[in-house]
């Protein structure tokens, strides 16, 4: 029974190769607001499945989470379309709540952090649906200099990648900080395993903008309009200011 | 395997022949303006601009935006630009029902993007039938392509003359050129540096390809990177043969062989030209140590194109030309899948699922997305161009019209307007001429000075420099002043020998080369070396070590910060401070006479006895009291093998005949006492200075070719030109370009140093001057950044002149305050407020030494006009610093010899800059060199954009945009001359490079024939008549006279 729960969590909190079957999906929906939702109720679904279960995480789970984060970073780094970048970095740092979850984080935390992962993946898929809406596509290397034509949209762009990739004062920065804390005295291994998952979320998000929004302009197109703005800088606002929150919620 | 001699000679011509279309790149230190497409001048105007574009990936034109933006603010003038629509229709078809003027009238001024998209799938009838498809519906457009487009189009693409790793690059999203690039950069920085580096490359003595071929050999970073570079080394120890084997390894044919060079050679054009420079000069010092050539830069580049390729094919066996081109005979689909995605004319929408097919390889899945892809496209491009017709014809009222034209005339309408938008930029910029034509023939003025009762105050002259005619306007207006304008190196070619330098510096255009060598010589002996200056020295040691900069910051970093803080808060204050505390250098005068036979001959003796003096201490430990006079000679003359009696001093130097036998063959071979060399300097001393002949003719001509043969004022200023700036790579761009890019001053004082000579003076007076005695020339220099003039060797200047010397002084102080003044809207943030004129000049003052400013004056900026002629001519013309002014009196000109004097030197040189600037404008990513802020000094004689990049070439973005929009005004040089126009003409046919430059286009010539006071300009290969009646001017040509 176990193993079948963990398969199920596995899948939720996707670990290789049960992680395929959420990218497979992720990949054919189309609509953000769809992308938004799974987004967001994937990993509640795995949190809510493994915390009703009450099984226990052997050893080599830990391992196994980690490598599954490793291999979607490095998809992640290599990737030209916008949209799987998204699912990756997403299935990337949810393998990883299998650590804080054997290391005894409760479940409100586990919830909680999997939401502060959540929301600027969420805010992701809504500007790739732009970026979709405005140019046949969210992709790599086609477009760039959206700095000069988008200004407002490019603002808004990096600094979502910056909650995305785990900079601080975001909760996904804090949320990696307690995982490696709390994996350091037992298993350093996989502290020092979720740092270079954590570096190579950075140097793919770098990619990403690299190959968005630097380079001449190219097409004239419309900006985000001033009130979706704000709603992002109200929401972006929001996930910063919750990092106190999480601040004193680190061991 | 080493390749035949005839096959050397062949690449090397292959490679010289392919480097022409690249312009030479001067050092840094003396930046020299020049053309970007000066290889191309061949060409006409029009064509070079479209060949440059696919040479070097440059615009010709603005943007259409930035001419409208000139529409509106008057400087291009809207009646004219409607001639030149009617001009371009008239070479064309009408179209029934369609009224083609207002539609190209439109597409100029209200649309700002062209309107005629680039489509490679999409026919005339797919954008027909797209720009009916509210009526008809999309699966009316066919969605296959013929085969054949596909491949023919990509064997043009991708075969022929392009670099073979470019082309995998397009086809497999490598990054092959851009790695191939940075290790040629880096190849490049380790063996020209001059001075930059402290860890320097070993034997590039041997030259270029020699040096970086031992060193490539051992580099473990290549190696590393999978570059198995010692496999193409051992092939041939020859550039050549190196050159012959990737050819042939790449599989291009030999008659490709120049076109393939010349693209290798263009991706990395500012290396090109400088190197191209530095093999040509050959007074260049690093040059003449350090030999390189394009010979050995194409093997380089070669060597590791081969290498990236072999490393890159190892994966895809993609390395030569055949292969690629059997890649697209083969599997055309493929091929042209790839082309899409990773030249990045993909369709977005399809991007993901061609790189998926194309992952996956699977042949049938290719077929599938390259059918769904071209029908795809097809329909895109058609929609696409519908709409942005549609647009055009309904702000025209035309769209009905468009509807309904058969297919015929629906293919004639798009025709017209692809060859429109091809000539836009031309018709854009004929017409923003003609406008810059009219303006200043309306303010010429044919009426000739009155002749003047009594002599000038004092009379200046100027270098033709666009700067300078702020300042003569300044100065003629506060009194009595009269002023010329003469090239800025006086017309004296000199090779300067600066006080305590041991090279020489050319001061005159690069086209000369000067013959004759002047030294600066101190009038009061060496001084001892300031405390501050030694400081000074070891602290730049202490950084540029390899080592001591661990220690330094913590040592003295402070003091740095000190120095920064100064530099950064009170810049002014602080810099006139730092600059007291330096040394000043001492008083001199130029060594300007020829030496005689006999005083080179005491010369080279002089030198030769103080050098074995020296040998004698550091050889045989002779002390200096020990030696006499006759023992020296004696040595000398058996050093030079004139007799044997060196055997008679073994006692008294206490050596043996046979140690002393060696040390005279030490003094021959090791310190080059013997004949050859003392030849050698005798031939060097026999370069210094000038003749009298020469000293008369060189002031005569240039007073002459001024129109100055009489009526001296008691001072003439002979006034030089430079700038002064901090921090700024680019400041010898903003120096005299007449001088080489040098300051004037040197120029002027050997001008003045030979005006003034009392010999000099008889001979011209003779010859049909007449300088009075009082006359003084004073040599003087204007810092064009703070339009400060100083006066120069004033100690020269007759105790009956001093009382005089305030009146002057304060004159030019008013001038250079007013200069400021006028000039400072242009360089304050708050445009439009002027100021006083001292704070002006306060203002200018700091610019000139705040080390953050990243433009401290305009320099040549707006330079647009040439004028040759009569000061009246231009006097009453405010021309803002726009034009070029040299004076010239075709009355003391009969053979037209000072004319044709005029345009192979000063003419040319101005049309160098204006073809800087405007190229450095229209395009300042490609032709110019981008922002400062980004700029790095690389090797000490150029800048790169970052850590790494191409040798930037034009001029910075600071220099010719202001807020992102062009301050400088992109027009080619309008030229005119004032003489009787058969006079002009036969000036211009005698000069061949200005009248080619004339006949195609790249610079516009006028002729104010003062004497039928009519108008002559040249335009489509033909003269053009007009009289000077304002109102007429607008509407020509009128009347055509056969050339």
């Amino acid at each position: 029974m176990s193993y079948v729960m963990l398969a199920v969590g596995g899948l939720f909190l996707p670990l290789f190769p049960l992680s395929m079957l959420f990218n497979l999906l992720y990949a054919r929906l189309r609509n953000p607001v769809l992308r938004a939702t799974v987004l967001l109720a994937w990993p509640q679904i795995g949190l809510t499945i493994i915390f009703a279960s009450g099984i226990t995480v052997p050893g080599w789970l830990h391992t196994w989470a980690v490598l599954t984060s490793l291999l979607y970073g490095l998809r992640a780094l290599v990737l030209r379309e916008v949209s799987l970048w998204t699912s990756f970095v997403g299935t990337s740092a949810w393998a990883l709540l299998w650590i804080l979850y054997g290391n005894g984080a409760s479940p409100v935390q586990m919830q909680l952090f999997s939401l502060g992962i959540s929301a600027p993946l969420v805010m992701m898929a809504f500007l790739i649906a732009g970026l979709e809406r405005r140019f046949g596509a969210a992709y790599l290397g086609l477009y760039g200099g959206l700095a000069h034509s988008l200004p407002r949209f490019t603002g808004v762009l990096v600094i979502v990648v910056l909650a995305v990739i785990a900079t601080p004062m975001f909760p996904t920065f804090f949320a990696m900080l307690s995982m490696i804390i709390k994996s350091l005295p037992t298993t350093p291994v996989v502290a020092v395993g979720i740092g270079i998952v954590w570096l190579l979320w950075s140097w793919a998000g770098a990619r990403l903008l690299q190959g968005l929004i630097t380079g001449p302009q190219q097409l004239a197109v419309a900006d985000l309009g001033q009130a979706n703005t704000w709603l992002y800088v109200v929401v972006l606002a929001g996930l910063m200011l919750s990092g106190v929150y999480w601040m004193g919620t680190l061991p | 395997m080493t390749v035949a001699l005839g096959q050397q000679l062949t690449i090397r011509s292959m490679i010289y022949v392919a480097a022409e279309p690249v312009p030479y790149f001067w050092p840094m230190r003396s930046f020299i303006h020049h053309n970007p497409l000066h290889g191309l001048e061949g060409l006409s105007f029009e064509q070079a601009v479209e060949k440059g574009a696919k040479l070097f990936h440059g615009q010709g034109y603005l943007p259409r935006d930035a001419y409208q933006q000139y529409l509106r603010d008057g400087r291009v003038d809207q009646e004219r630009l409607g001639l030149e629509i009617e001009r371009f229709l008239a070479q064309g078809t009408d179209i029934a029902g369609l009224d083609l003027r207002s539609v190209l009238m439109t597409l100029l001024t209200e649309l700002d993007t062209p309107v005629m998209l680039p489509t490679s799938l999409a026919s005339d009838a797919d954008i027909q039938a797209a720009l009916q498809a509210r009526a008809i519906k999309d699966e009316t457009i066919p969605s296959v392509m013929p085969e054949t487009g596909t491949t023919e189009h990509l064997r043009n693409t991708l075969l022929g003359e392009r670099p073979v790793y470019e082309s995998v690059d397009a086809l497999y999203g490598t990054d092959i050129g851009a790695n191939l690039d940075e290790l040629v950069i880096k190849s490049c920085l380790d063996f020209f540096d001059e001075g930059q580096s402290v860890w320097r490359m070993p034997n590039r003595e041997c030259g270029f390809f020699a040096a970086w071929r031992e060193v490539a050999r051992r580099n473990v970073r290549l190696f590393l990177r999978g570059l198995h570079i010692n496999d193409i080394l051992s092939v041939d120890e020859t550039p050549e043969g190196i050159i012959d084997y990737v050819m042939r390894t790449l599989q291009i044919p030999e008659e490709q062989w120049v076109g393939y060079f010349t693209r290798e050679l263009a991706r990395l054009h500012g290396w090109t030209g400088f190197i191209r420079w530095r093999a040509t000069a050959k007074h260049y010092h690093w040059s003449n140590q350090y030999p390189g050539d394009l010979v050995d830069y194409m093997a380089v580049r070669l060597t590791l194109a081969l290498a990236l390729l072999s490393r890159s094919g190892r994966k895809r066996s993609m390395r030569t030309a055949e292969t690629i081109s059997n890649l697209i005979d083969t599997r055309p689909e493929e091929a042209y899948l790839r082309y899409e995605l990773y030249s990045g004319a993909v369709l977005p929408a399809f991007a993901h699922r061609i790189e998926t097919a194309l992952l996956r390889g699977r042949d049938s899945a290719i077929e599938q997305v390259y059918a769904d892809y071209i029908g795809q496209k097809r329909q895109h491009e058609a929609r696409r161009q519908g709409e942005r017709l549609r647009d055009l014809m309904v702000r025209t009222g035309s769209g009905e019209t468009i509807d309904q034209l058969s297919l015929v005339d629906f293919a004639g309408v798009l025709t017209i307007l692809r060859k429109f938008e091809k000539q836009e930029g031309m018709i854009w910029l004929r017409t923003m001429e003609s406008h810059a034509m009219q303006h200043l023939l309306q303010n010429v003025t044919m009426t000739p000075d009155a002749i003047r009762e009594k002599r000038p105050f004092a009379q200046a002259l100027f270098c033709i420099d666009t700067r300078s005619e702020r300042i003569r306007r300044q100065l003629e207006g506060i009194g009595d002043y009269q002023t010329f304008g003469i090239a800025g190196f006086f017309g004296v070619p000199v090779s300067f020998m600066e006080l305590g330098k041991g090279s020489e510096t050319h001061l005159c255009p690069v086209i000369l080369t000067p013959k004759n060598v002047v030294l600066e010589m101190a009038m009061h002996g060496n001084q001892e070396q300031v405390a501050l200056g030694a400081l000074d020295k070891a602290l730049h040691a202490l950084k540029e070590s390899v080592l001591t900069p661990f220690f330094t910051v913590e040592a003295i970093g402070l003091l740095f910060g000190l120095d920064m803080v100064g530099k950064t808060v009170a810049p002014r204050a602080y810099n006139h401070w730092r600059h007291r505390l330096h040394e000043q250098k001492p008083v001199t005068r130029m060594l300007l006479d020829k030496l005689t036979r006999k005083q080179a001959d005491s010369i080279v003796r002089a030198v030769q006895r103080a050098v074995i003096v020296k040998a004698l201490e550091l050889e045989l430990g002779q002390a200096t009291e020990n030696l006499n006079d006759e023992l020296i000679r004696d040595l000398r003359e058996s050093a030079m093998g004139h007799d044997e009696s060196y055997l008679l001093y073994t006692t008294e130097l206490g050596v043996s005949a046979d140690k002393l036998t060696k040390f005279i063959e030490r003094l021959r071979d090791g310190y080059r006492i013997n004949p050859a060399f003392a030849q050698l300097q005798m031939e060097q001393l026999g370069r210094i200075g000038f003749t009298l002949d020469e000293q008369v003719r060189f002031v005569g001509t240039a007073l002459r070719s001024i129109g100055l043969t009489d009526g001296f004022s008691r001072f003439v200023l002979l006034v030089g030109h430079g700038s002064s700036s901090e921090n700024n790579p680019y400041e010898s761009a903003l120096d005299c370009g007449a001088c080489g890019g040098n300051h004037g001053l040197v120029s002027a004082r050997v001008l003045a140093q030979m005006a003034n000579k009392p010999d000099v003076r008889h001979r011209l007076n003779d010859s049909g001057f007449q300088i009075p005695d009082d006359v003084c020339f004073v040599p003087a220099l204007h810092n064009t950044t703070t339009d400060e003039i100083s006066l120069y060797d004033l100690d020269l200047m007759p105790s009956s002149h001093l009382v005089y010397l305030d009146r002057l002084r304060k004159g030019l102080t008013a001038a250079s305050r007013l200069c400021a003044q006028e000039r400072l809207p242009t360089l304050r943030e708050t445009q439009g407020e002027q100021g006083e004129p001292a704070a002006a000049q306060r203002f200018m003052d700091r610019n000139s030494l705040d080390w953050s400013q990243v433009r401290p004056e305009w320099g040549l900026s707006g330079n647009a006009y040439f004028v040759i002629g009569n000061r009246a001519l231009t006097r009453q013309a405010k021309l803002n610093g726009r034009a070029f002014l040299h004076s010239y009196d075709y009355r003391l000109d009969k053979k037209g010899r000072l004319l044709e004097n005029i345009l192979t030197g000063p003419l040319v040189v101005g049309q160098w800059i204006n073809m800087e600037h405007y190229f450095s404008t229209v395009d300042n990513e490609r032709f110019g060199s981008g922002s400062k802020v980004y700029h790095n000094v690389a090797g000490r004689f150029g800048v790169m954009t970052g850590n790494l990049s191409d040798l930037r070439t034009g001029l910075p973005a600071q220099t010719v945009h202001e807020r992102g929009a062009p301050y400088h005004q992109p027009l080619r040089l309008i030229t005119v001359i004032e003489a009787p126009f058969k006079h002009a003409c036969r000036a211009v046919e005698a000069v061949v490079s200005v009248k080619y430059l004339v006949r195609n286009g790249w610079i516009r010539l006028l002729v104010i024939d003062p004497e039928s006071k009519s108008v002559f300009i040249y335009e489509d290969g033909d003269w053009h008549e007009q009289s000077l009646a304002r109102e007429i001017i607008s509407a020509y040509p009128k009347e055509s006279i056969a050339s």
